[in-house]
Parts: structure tokens; C-alpha cells; sequence
């Protein structure tokens, strides 16, 4: 594969609720397909992400009942399973994202610091 | 949290509709690998190699699906049925270990199941009133123990100072018996009770109401309340009833009211009167029982700790006669349970022994199993199964087995408990009608179910164990080592029989202690000839028969007319005959010559009519019997029994003394001066574990008309008829006669002396028959354990067996081997059976008679029989050891 010399990530759980969540809250809802295509989209390739990888993902956030599937047509008369965020996904999404923010600044100035010793 | 809880509850959702998302996933994943694959062919892929590309790129279906099963799922759930699955294919792989373990542990959980709804029913049912640990029973205490009843001065007392205690009421302690004479004459159980008996045991009604407080007081109207069952069954449920008269013995009774359906009575009753007593009397008799309700914010103790230190008070002002005396107040239920609560819970722990050595036996089925399957358990080791997964596979398979035995348990249990209660004496207390109340509720299911797991995992871990240690080299390798057998496991083998061994030990010398105990009761002379004698009872409370002249007419009619019948020897009447109801009352020796006599005792009261000593072949040893000359108009006799005459009069002649029987004790007691006109050999006629009391008798047709009321009171009149022929035979034309003579009263059911005698240790057999039937299923069940052992030992050493013989063992050393290692097993359990059975047997001590605790005939006859047993169980594998060809047992591998 062509991202060999390229920096991959590991995706940890929660990081993928979060990007999953983000991504259904701005563009809407999408079928597992469209999600994946998405995620490697805008994380550049950077993300290592085999595109099983999303289901246990999405079972998870339909269970904590932060998004909700559902059947429908897609554009060329394929039947997908469409999710999107529920209001609890949405609450859930703003304070993830806070919890995110602070805790990746700490983690910056943590290492801001460590640099400076 | 919130989440936490909503993926929770999904996860279990998940368990109903599996199937569905089974099928959504793989749609889902369907059109996914569509899009993957267009994109594939738009990069200019060969079809083919778009596919491939599309599984590679999602990782494969298979793994996605999986990992989506394990993400939605409780995963130590799917294990689980995954194991059950597993236990069970097992299981099934070989029937004739699952058939023999599951049957073991069913007929031992069965047993457990059975006693425990005994034990539930009556130790530890509440009773079925409201608030029912608020109830407590009157007790009258002194240093030997309580006086069986309470009398009406006690009654005042309590009413007057128990100021911890509301509603307190009075019953009759026994099961009375009224004659219901409209229609159809028939006996009922009939209570008195006092007016506020039914507010205090909550007791709901159908019709009317229940007794005022003018209705309790001496000389109301005659009134009565009828229970549902009677209700329903003698007056059709006439909803019209209350306010009319039914006929009670012959006078008539104003129905006020009907209990609901619901309400039972302890004792049972088929309808209630009341009292009416006279609550300034001084009447000694101690006749009826006391209850009432703790008043709220009263704990037992601080109830208790009042009426004792009112009862003190009373003391120094001489209320009480007796400064022994004091007053004590029990929790109802304790009072009502009263020994059968010792008998229940011997039987209770000799049948969780049975159950321990059915565990025992399953224990060693399964290490035998487990060793055949070392090989599978090292193998899924090996491909990575971990400890605890093997353990919990194995503590599987043992709960899936003990679930199931305790499944049939219950099955068994619900059939024992019936077979148990046909077979238990009609005295326990709390069981109902046909042990009605005994049945399998949530408590019984609950115990059932916990042994089950119990067992399950004790019979299930030991063998785990064992196999789970091992390193897993020498488990793969040990198909080539199997020259002796793993010493560790026989080890453990030996260990488990020789707790076995010792378990039946301990069961089975109880159970020798009680047959000693029956065998010493029934050789037990009561004093009376008891075989070709019946008696009926009749109830004469309310009836014309008043007074004491009118019973000596009726007696003395009905003896003239049973003298005609055919078959009929001879008849009397009493109102306590042997194994019944008695009274003691205070004498007092008068007009004597001798100094000392002066004294006042105490001693058992009775009035009989002329022939009871006849009919009871009691012997007059001094002096004479009662005859003709001692009617109403003679002189005042008394004739006293053996203990009465030596502990009162020792060493000197009693015959021509006088005495004068319960003065100052009340006015109903108030009796003539009585000479001591016989003598008569000592009777057992309450327990036949007890000396005789010392007793006084006097003519019936002498007795105060005070103690006749009473006696008709508190109890029936009972004819004793000793006769030639079979008491069926003649007791249809007693009973005929009866009731002409009587004037249409109906005669209660015929009882043998025989049975009245073998009734009266009835409890005794119970115990003996229940501890037997333990001891003998223990001691066949160590018998099997034993035979396994050793035979799979046999099995296990045979190549060993091979080499011995094939370097000059000669056969009866190899039989001589195997018994002998058996035997050293069992002695070693015979002796720490004996061990404990040496600890344990002084809590059987209560219920020895003629056999002392640590009697050498058990001590001894129990090794030898297990001995024998042992011996006998080891000789078929031994003598398939000796029989083996030296040349075919080195060629087993």
C-alpha cells in the first residue's frame, strides 16, 4: 500500500464516536459507505481506517442511543441503512467535544512545558 | 450513567432480536461492499479483482460481523450459552454418567426439597395473622418448666397489669368438641374464645359480626359465630342465618356471625362460643390459653421485663400463690411450633447428610470422567483456552447437572413431601388439614434452586481442580505413563469415600440410637391392658347433663345397656382416660394419728366410673375398687396409685386415711373429706418415657358439681369398652346405643387403646423411620462410591496388576490388595465417623429413652455393619483383579 511511509494512526474508540458523531451532525445522515468515504476524505489518508473498523462503532452509538438507523433508498435504488444524530447524539456531541478541547490542551501545554525543562 | 444504563438495556434487547440484526448487518454490509466495488471498477479493476478489493478494503465479512456481534452483544452472556451448549453436548455424549448423576443428586435435592417444606410450613412461615410477630403467647412459669394453661385469676391478672400487651384474649388449648344437634346430630370442633379472639387475629368476616363485649360477660345469651367451611357445608350458605338459632347440644345458640374463607384458627375450629367467664372467680383450674398483641413501640423483651416486674409486685402483696412463680411471654409462633422445631431440624440435618454424600459420590463419578478427558482439556488449552475458561467450563457442566437433578428434585420433592406427611404424626403443628398448608411456595423453590447451585459448584470444583493443574505436557503425554495410576488423583479419590464413610457412620448411629429408643418405648409396660379396648368420645357441654347426677344416670344407663350388647366385656366412663387431658389438684392429709401427714401435695385428679379398673385391667394391689355402695349418698372414697401411696404415705398404710381433695382453691373445687379405700398399680398414661405421676381417683357419681361442669366444660366424656370380639364388630351397635341412651348425642370416632398408645409415640417412630430410610440410602450410596473406586482403580492398575502377577504375585495377594487398600479407606472414615458421631450425638440426647448417647451396641454394630458393607463392595473389583490373565493385562496400554 501506498501510505507505508506515511504516518498511520490508530484510531482509539472514543476518538472515532467523536469523529463519527461530528461527521453525521454537519453533513447529515449517511450510510455506512458514505461515512467511511467521508472519514478518509478528511483525515487525509492519515487515519489507517479499514472500513469494517465502523461498524462496532456504529452499534456502539445506536446503542448508547446517540444516533439512530434506518432504512431507506440511496440515489441509485440501493436499499442502505441511513444514520443520523439524535438529540441525545447532539448533547452528547457538544460535551465529547468540550471534554476533547480540554483535555488535548492539557495534553499541549503538558508538553509545552516538557520542552521548556 | 445514562448511556451506560441505555446500551445496557439494548444489549439485552439484543438477546430477543438477534436474528433480525443478523440479517440488517448483512444487508447492510451487502450494499457497502456494492459502493466498495463500484469504486473499484471506476479505478479500472477487473470485476474479480473488485470484489477482492472490497472484502480486503472492509476486512473481511466474516471478521466485521463478528466484531459487530461482539460490540452489540453481553459477551459473558454469549459465552455462557455458549458453554451450556457445550455442557450439554457433552453431557448427552455419555448418557449413562449424566442418567446416574443427575438421578443421585434429583433423589437427594428431592429429599432436602421434601423436609424443607416441612421445616418451611412450620418453622418459618409467619403465621397467617396480620402483623404476625406482634402476637405472644401467656406462659404461667415456674422453676420446672410452664403450666400447660392459664386459669381465670391469671387471666385478670394479665388483663389488669400486661400493659405492654393490647387485645388479650382466651382460647381453648385443645381442639373441643360441641355436638351440633339441629338436623343431622354430628361432632364439631368447636373453641371457646373470648370477645376480642377475632380482632386480635385480624379475622375477616362474611355475615354479622363477632362476640361484644356483653356477650363475654357469665350468664349472656348463648351465641355463637360460625366458621365459612360450616357455613357452607351444614346451611347451605344461607345468607339469612345470623340472628337465627342452631341447636348445640340441645340448647339453642343465636348465630351473630360467619369468618371468611380465609380464616383458620390454631386450634382449628368448625365454630366459636364464648366464654362467659366469671373473671372474679378463683378458679385454680388451668384450663384454656392466653394471647394477645404487643403494643406498638413494646419490644418482646421490655414486655417481658413489665409483666415480670408486675408479677413480682404481685407477689409481695400475695396475689401469686407460689413465689416460684412468674409470668413470661412468647412469640406465638415459637408457642405454637413448641418441639416439634427439635424433631424437624434433626430430620432437616440428617437429610442435607444424605445430600453431601450424594455430592460425594457425583464428586468421584466426575474426577473419573475428567481424567478420561484430560487429554480434551489439555488440547483446548493448547489452542488457547485459558484457566479460568476450563474452570468455568467445568463448573458449567457440574451446575447444568445439578440444575437438572434439582429440576427432578423438585419433581420428587413435591411426591415426598406427601409420602413424608402420610406417613408423620398427626401432631405437628402449622401443617393444616392433610398437611394443607404445606406446598411448594417461592421459599421452597428458592432453597431448592440455591442447593442445587451449592452442590453444583462443591461436587463441580474438586475435580476442576485436579484437571485444571496439571501442566498441559504431562496431560498430552500421559496416554504412554500409564503405569500406576496419578497418584494425586487416588489421592482425592480415597479422601472423598472416606468422608462418605463417615457421613454414614454419623447417620447411621443416630438412626441405630433411635431405633433404640422406639424399641425401648414400645417394650415399655404402660400398667393397662390395651389390646380389646376402644373408646368414643361425646361431647355433653351445653347439654342437659349438668350435673353430676344426671352424667351418673347416663353412665349408669349406659353401662346397663353396653353390658347387653354382644361382644361387649365390660364399660366405663371418664372424662380422662389414659393419654388424655388432666388435672392436679392440692390434697391434704386429715384427722390422722401420725404427725407428719399434715402436709399438703400434689397430685393427679380424676373421677372414673365402677369398672374402669376392669376394663384397663389396671390390678388393685391394696385394698378395693369402687362398687355400688359408693354412689352419691356413700360415704367419700378415694382410691390412689403406687407412686401416691409411697411418695406420701412411705412406709406406712394409707388404706383408712382420709384426706381432702383441692381446698381453698375455689369454689367449684369445694369437695368432701375422702377415705383411701385401694390401692392401684402405677399406669404410664402421659409419656411412656415418664414415670408414673402419683393420682388419685374418685367415683364419678361422687364429684362435686363444680368439677363436673368444668370437666364438661374443657372436654368430652369418654366411654372405654373392652370387649371380646373386634372392635369394628361392635362398635356400630355401641354407637347405637350411645345415642338412644343419650338422647340423640352423636358418639365421636372409635379409637383402639392400641392406637391411642402407639399414637403416643408417634413422633418417636416418625423420627426413628425418617433417620432410618437417611441412613440406609447413605449407607447404600457409600456402598457405590465405595465399588467405583475401587473398580475404576482396578481399571486404572491393570497394566501394574500384569507386572505384579507376571513377577510371581499370585492371585489371592492381588484379591488380598485391592481389599485391603479399600479397607484402609473405610476404617479411616469408620473411625472419623466415630469421631464425630462421639461429638454430634449429645444433640440426639432429647430424644433417647432407654438407650444412653453413647450406647455401646451402636458404637459397635454401626463399624461392623460398614465393614460388612465395605467388604462387600470391594470384592467384585477385587476378584476382577485376580481373575485378570497376567499376559492381556500387560497388553492394555
Amino acid at each position: 500500500m501506498s501510505s507505508k511511509d506515511k504516518k498511520t494512526h490508530q484510531v482509539l474508540q472514543g476518538t472515532l464516536d467523536l469523529i463519527v458523531l461530528r461527521n453525521l451532525a454537519t453533513i447529515g445522515p449517511q450510510h455506512a459507505y458514505q461515512i467511511a468515504t467521508r472519514l478518509q476524505q478528511i483525515s487525509d489518508g492519515l487515519l489507517n481506517l479499514n472500513q469494517g473498523t465502523l461498524y462496532p462503532a456504529l452499534v456502539r452509538l445506536e446503542q448508547y442511543g446517540w444516533i439512530k438507523g434506518s432504512w431507506s433508498e440511496t440515489e441509485n435504488g440501493r436499499e442502505a441503512k441511513f444514520y443520523a444524530i439524535t438529540v441525545a447524539g447532539q448533547k452528547a456531541l457538544r460535551s465529547e467535544t468540550e471534554h476533547w478541547r480540554r483535555t488535548s490542551q492539557l495534553i499541549e501545554r503538558l508538553l509545552v512545558e516538557g520542552t521548556r525543562a | 450513567m445514562i448511556k451506560h444504563l441505555a446500551r445496557a438495556m439494548a444489549k439485552t434487547r439484543v438477546l430477543f432480536k438477534n436474528r433480525r440484526l443478523e440479517e440488517d448487518l448483512a444487508k447492510e454490509l451487502a450494499t457497502h461492499l456494492l459502493y466498495l466495488e463500484d469504486e473499484f471498477l471506476r479505478q479500472g479493476l477487473s470485476p474479480q479483482e473488485a470484489h477482492r478489493q472490497a472484502r480486503i478494503a472492509c476486512g473481511g465479512v466474516e471478521q466485521v460481523k463478528q466484531a459487530h456481534r461482539e460490540e452489540r452483544s453481553l459477551r459473558w452472556l454469549s459465552q455462557s450459552l455458549q458453554d451450556i451448549r457445550h455442557a450439554f453436548r457433552s453431557l448427552l455424549r455419555s448418557p449413562g454418567f449424566s442418567i446416574a448423576a443427575i438421578l443421585t443428586l434429583a433423589l437427594g435435592i428431592g429429599a432436602n426439597t421434601a423436609v424443607f417444606s416441612v421445616v418451611n410450613a412450620v418453622l418459618l412461615k409467619p403465621l397467617s395473622y396480620p402483623k404476625p410477630d406482634r402476637l405472644v403467647q401467656f406462659w404461667l412459669k415456674s422453676t420446672e418448666g410452664s403450666v400447660p394453661g392459664a386459669s381465670i385469676p391469671d387471666l385478670r391478672f394479665w388483663l389488669q397489669h400486661a400493659e405492654a400487651v393490647d387485645d388479650i384474649s382466651a382460647y381453648d388449648l385443645g381442639q373441643g368438641v360441641l355436638s351440633l344437634t339441629s338436623g343431622m346430630p354430628e361432632e364439631l370442633r368447636g373453641v371457646h374464645v373470648t370477645a376480642n379472639y377475632f380482632r386480635l387475629f385480624g379475622a375477616p368476616l362474611v355475615l354479622g359480626r363477632t362476640f361484644s363485649a356483653d356477650e363475654d360477660r357469665a350468664g349472656s345469651d348463648k351465641v355463637v359465630v360460625l366458621s365459612y367451611g360450616l357455613w357452607k357445608r351444614r346451611f347451605g350458605g344461607d345468607r339469612q342465618i345470623v340472628g337465627k338459632a342452631i341447636s348445640i347440644g340441645k340448647k339453642p345458640y343465636t348465630v351473630v356471625g360467619v369468618t371468611g374463607e380465609s380464616f383458620r384458627s390454631d386450634p382449628d375450629a368448625d365454630l366459636w362460643v364464648p366464654f362467659q367467664f366469671n373473671l372474679n372467680s378463683d378458679n385454680q383450674l388451668h384450663s384454656f390459653g392466653v394471647v394477645g398483641r404487643l403494643k406498638p413501640g413494646f419490644s418482646l423483651s421490655q414486655a417481658n421485663v413489665q409483666l415480670r416486674l408486675a408479677a413480682q409486685a404481685a407477689q409481695r402483696q400475695g396475689l401469686l400463690p407460689d413465689p416460684d412463680y412468674t409470668f413470661e411471654l412468647e412469640p406465638l409462633r415459637d408457642a405454637i411450633v413448641k418441639d416439634a422445631r427439635a424433631s424437624l431440624l434433626l430430620i432437616q440435618a440428617a437429610v442435607s447428610l444424605v445430600l453431601l454424600i450424594a455430592c460425594a459420590n457425583v464428586a468421584n463419578l466426575l474426577l473419573a470422567r475428567a481424567t478420561v478427558r484430560q487429554r480434551e482439556f489439555a488440547i483446548r488449552a493448547a489452542i488457547g483456552a485459558g484457566r479460568g475458561r476450563l474452570l468455568r467450563q467445568f463448573a458449567t457442566e457440574s451446575v447444568l447437572l445439578s440444575t437438572c437433578g434439582g429440576g427432578i428434585g423438585l419433581v420428587i420433592g413435591s411426591l415426598g413431601v406427601h409420602a413424608l406427611l402420610s406417613i408423620s404424626p398427626g401432631n405437628i403443628p402449622r401443617i393444616g388439614d392433610g398437611g394443607a398448608a404445606v406446598a411448594l411456595d417461592w421459599h421452597v423453590l428458592m432453597f431448592t434452586f440455591g442447593i442445587s447451585l451449592l452442590v453444583g459448584i462443591i461436587f463441580g470444583i474438586v475435580p476442576a481442580l485436579r484437571v485444571c493443574v496439571p501442566s498441559l505436557n504431562q496431560s498430552l503425554n500421559e496416554g504412554s505413563q500409564r503405569l500406576g495410576s496419578d497418584s494425586g488423583q487416588s489421592k482425592m479419590r480415597s479422601l472423598i469415600v472416606l468422608s462418605e464413610v463417615s457421613l454414614s457412620v454419623v447417620l447411621l448411629i443416630g438412626a441405630a440410637l433411635l431405633i433404640r429408643t422406639f424399641a425401648a418405648l414400645r417394650s415399655v409396660n404402660p400398667g393397662f391392658d390395651r389390646h380389646n379396648v376402644f373408646l368414643m368420645e361425646m361431647s355433653l357441654h351445653g347439654s342437659q347433663f349438668a350435673t353430676t347426677a344426671n352424667v351418673e344416670r347416663l353412665v349408669e344407663d349406659t353401662r346397663q345397656r353396653l353390658a347387653g350388647v354382644a361382644g361387649v366385656e365390660v364399660a366405663a366412663a371418664t372424662y380422662s382416660p389414659p393419654f388424655g387431658d388432666r388435672m392436679g389438684l392440692p390434697f391434704a392429709a386429715i384427722g390422722t394419728a401420725s404427725g407428719n401427714l399434715g402436709n399438703n401435695g400434689d397430685a393427679e385428679w380424676m373421677s372414673v366410673s365402677p369398672g374402669y379398673f376392669a376394663v384397663l385391667k389396671i390390678p388393685v394391689i391394696r385394698g378395693r375398687d369402687f362398687s355400688d355402695r359408693d354412689g352419691k349418698g356413700g360415704s367419700g372414697v378415694v382410691v390412689i396409685n403406687e407412686t401416691m401411696a409411697k411418695r406420701y404415705w412411705a412406709g406406712k398404710d394409707p388404706i383408712g386415711q382420709s384426706i381432702q381433695i383441692g381446698r381453698g382453691i375455689g369454689p367449684e373445687f369445694e369437695d368432701r373429706p375422702r377415705q383411701i379405700i385401694g390401692i392401684v398399680a402405677d399406669v404410664r398414661e402421659h409419656d411412656l418415657s415418664e414415670p408414673p405421676q402419683p393420682t388419685m381417683m374418685i367415683p364419678l357419681a361422687q364429684e362435686p358439681d363444680g368439677t363436673t361442669r368444668l370437666g364438661l366444660q374443657f372436654g368430652p366424656i369418654f366411654w372405654l369398652i373392652r370387649t371380646r370380639l373386634e372392635a369394628h364388630q361392635v362398635a356400630g351397635q355401641v354407637s347405637e346405643q350411645l345415642r338412644e341412651v343419650s338422647g340423640g348425642l352423636p358418639a365421636g370416632q372409635v379409637r383402639t387403646m392400641d392406637g391411642v398408645v402407639s399414637d403416643s409415640i408417634e413422633r418417636q417412630n416418625f423420627n426413628m423411620l425418617l433417620l432410618g430410610v437417611f441412613a440406609v440410602t447413605a449407607l447404600a450410596l457409600t456402598a457405590v462410591g465405595i465399588y467405583g473406586v475401587m473398580a475404576y482403580s482396578v481399571a486404572q492398575r491393570t497394566h501394574e496388576i500384569g507386572v505384579r502377577m507376571a513377577l510371581g504375585a499370585n492371585r489371592r495377594r492381588i484379591r488380598n490388595l485391592v481389599v485391603g487398600t479399600g479397607m484402609v479407606t473405610a476404617g479411616l472414615g469408620v473411625t472419623v465417623g466415630l469421631a464425630a458421631a462421639a461429638f454430634l450425638v449429645r444433640f440426639l440426647a432429647g430424644f433417647l429413652f432407654g438407650v444412653r448417647a453413647w450406647d455401646p451396641t451402636a458404637f459397635i454394630a454401626v463399624p461392623v455393619l460398614l465393614a460388612m458393607v465395605a467388604l462387600f463392595a470391594l470384592w467384585i473389583p477385587a476378584r476382577r483383579a485376580a481373575r485378570l490373565e497376567p499376559i492381556e493385562a500387560l497388553r492394555v496400554e
